[in-house]
């Protein structure tokens, strides 16, 4: 198998074999509410998956502007769950180390789930700002919104099952 | 009514006035519920591994026999798409291998369906009736998809819910369009432009108040509504109440119980009017 069959058949093995049937409709682009920023858009993404193309289908902001909203999902005329799609190209990216600024905060969500069992949002941001300084200004706003609220908590909750939820995390990650 | 609930780790934060409405309006109608032992994350939007999510959410689900509650849409919708999965035989038996209580079927219901079911039509338990308050009924993304309960494009359960506090749901064409609140802190500009379309419409159809199912989209149109109003150059003022606060509101719960004074944008002026209205048709 060539590494653009193998990448192909690896998002089969996570999105869903139907994601063959494709017709490139783009019903999937249309619904899609961060469409206009999107380029590959999400149709187009799915083709570069089905032509094997891995490289062009991993280093994209495609990955990262989608919200998670499920809408392409319940549309598609073929059944298709284009989330999934999107998901499965995460996990690959995540697999082989790949970096930028939303690879890594879907990075610290998932290690303090591993080692808390819970998240602690305070932290969270605090830890994305390290690599995304940029963001500082609307964390501020936001800590300076929520701070006189009591909405900010300090505390960081583990929970008794932390090895459970590690071994969660890591074992069913495994092929 | 017995059920287990899941708070959610927002209930610890950014969510608090969610979880306090939700355990409020819960004890005044007669709800019992057992917070669920020691519950993990469900991994919100952020875990792209569909296993390792099914896995997460299973843990939780085993934790019970009882049928489960969330005030939370994320929650709700992961729980409810995990369960969906652990009906095939083999995701169910590799995700028990790695389980300490084993998954065995779980019911996963939404606090929003939990208090309409309980609430009768003229329930007397309402005691401030909410008349001609126009209310936005905004739904989000995540109460109705995976499909299976609400239709995804038109949902109509708010809309009841509103009707039976005696308020008015307004014509919101944008309430199952996406807030883009799990984008919100590395895409800050794609999450910020949709989260002002929604605003934007909720005041065009002359709403007063704006309800919400979901602790992110609260954050992005609650916490977020001053800093979008001068970043677009446009003032929305809209107060945004969860679906329990605005319940809480109408069986004469007070604004400690409903964590009233934890939004952002003062839901008093439109408290005020209620209380107006209430004395005018008394």
């Amino acid at each position: 198998m060539t590494g653009d069959e193998q990448f192909k058949q690896e998002v089969l093995r996570l999105a869903g074999a139907e994601v063959l049937t494709c017709i490139q409709c783009g019903t999937c682009s249309a619904s899609c509410p961060t469409a206009n920023l999107m380029d590959p858009s999400i149709r187009k993404l799915i083709k570069l998956c089905l032509e094997g193309k891995k490289e062009e289908a991993l280093h994209n902001e495609t990955l990262w502007l989608c919200t998670s909203c499920l809408l392409c999902t319940v549309r598609c005329p073929r059944g298709i769950r284009p989330k999934a799609v999107v998901s499965a190209l995460k996990d690959i990216a995540e697999r082989e180390g790949l970096r930028s600024k939303d690879a890594d905060y879907e990075q610290f969500f998932l290690k303090q789930i591993k080692d808390y069992g819970r998240i602690a949002e305070l932290a969270l941001t605090g830890e994305f700002l390290l690599v995304f300084p940029q963001g500082a200004v609307q964390s501020m706003k936001m800590g300076l919104e929520l701070l006189p609220k009591g909405k900010i908590s300090m505390e960081i909750e583990k929970i008794k099952g932390r090895d459970e939820v590690k071994r969660i995390v890591e074992e069913l990650r495994r092929e | 009514m017995k059920l287990a609930y899941y708070p959610g780790c927002v209930s610890k934060s950014t969510g608090k006035e969610m979880d306090a409405s939700t355990r409020a309006v819960c004890a005044a109608l007669e709800i019992e519920l057992q917070e669920l032992d020691d519950w993990n994350c469900c991994g919100a939007t952020h875990v792209s591994n569909e296993l390792v999510a099914t896995g997460l959410a299973a843990r939780n689900m085993a934790q019970t026999d009882l049928p489960i509650m969330t005030a939370c849409s994320i929650c709700y919708s992961n729980l409810r798409a995990a369960a969906m999965r652990l009906e095939e035989p083999k995701i169910l038996k590799r995700v028990n291998a790695v389980l300490d209580k084993k998954y065995s079927g779980s019911i996963v219901r939404h606090a929003l369906d939990v208090i309409l079911e309980t609430l009768v039509e003229d329930d007397e338990r309402m005691v401030v009736p909410l008349k001609e308050l126009k209310v936005a009924p905004y739904y989000g993304c995540l109460l109705t998809r995976p499909t299976g309960i609400y239709s995804p494009e038109f949902p109509t359960i708010l809309e009841e819910l509103i009707k039976r506090l005696q308020a008015e749901p307004v014509d919101f064409r944008l309430k199952t369009f996406c807030c883009g609140g799990p984008i919100f802190m590395p895409q800050e500009k794609a999450a910020d432009d949709i989260a002002f379309r929604i605003l934007s419409d909720a005041k065009n159809a002359g709403a007063e108040v704006i309800v919400t199912v979901c602790p992110l989209c609260h954050l992005m149109l609650d916490a977020k509504q001053k800093t979008l109003e001068q970043k677009m150059g446009e003032k929305i003022g809209i107060p945004v109440l969860y679906v329990t606060q605005l319940v809480g509101i109408a069986l004469g719960l007070g604004p400690d119980e409903l964590g009233l004074e934890m939004n952002s944008v003062s839901p008093m002026a439109m408290m005020e009017k209620v209380y107006e209205r209430m004395a005018e048709g008394a």
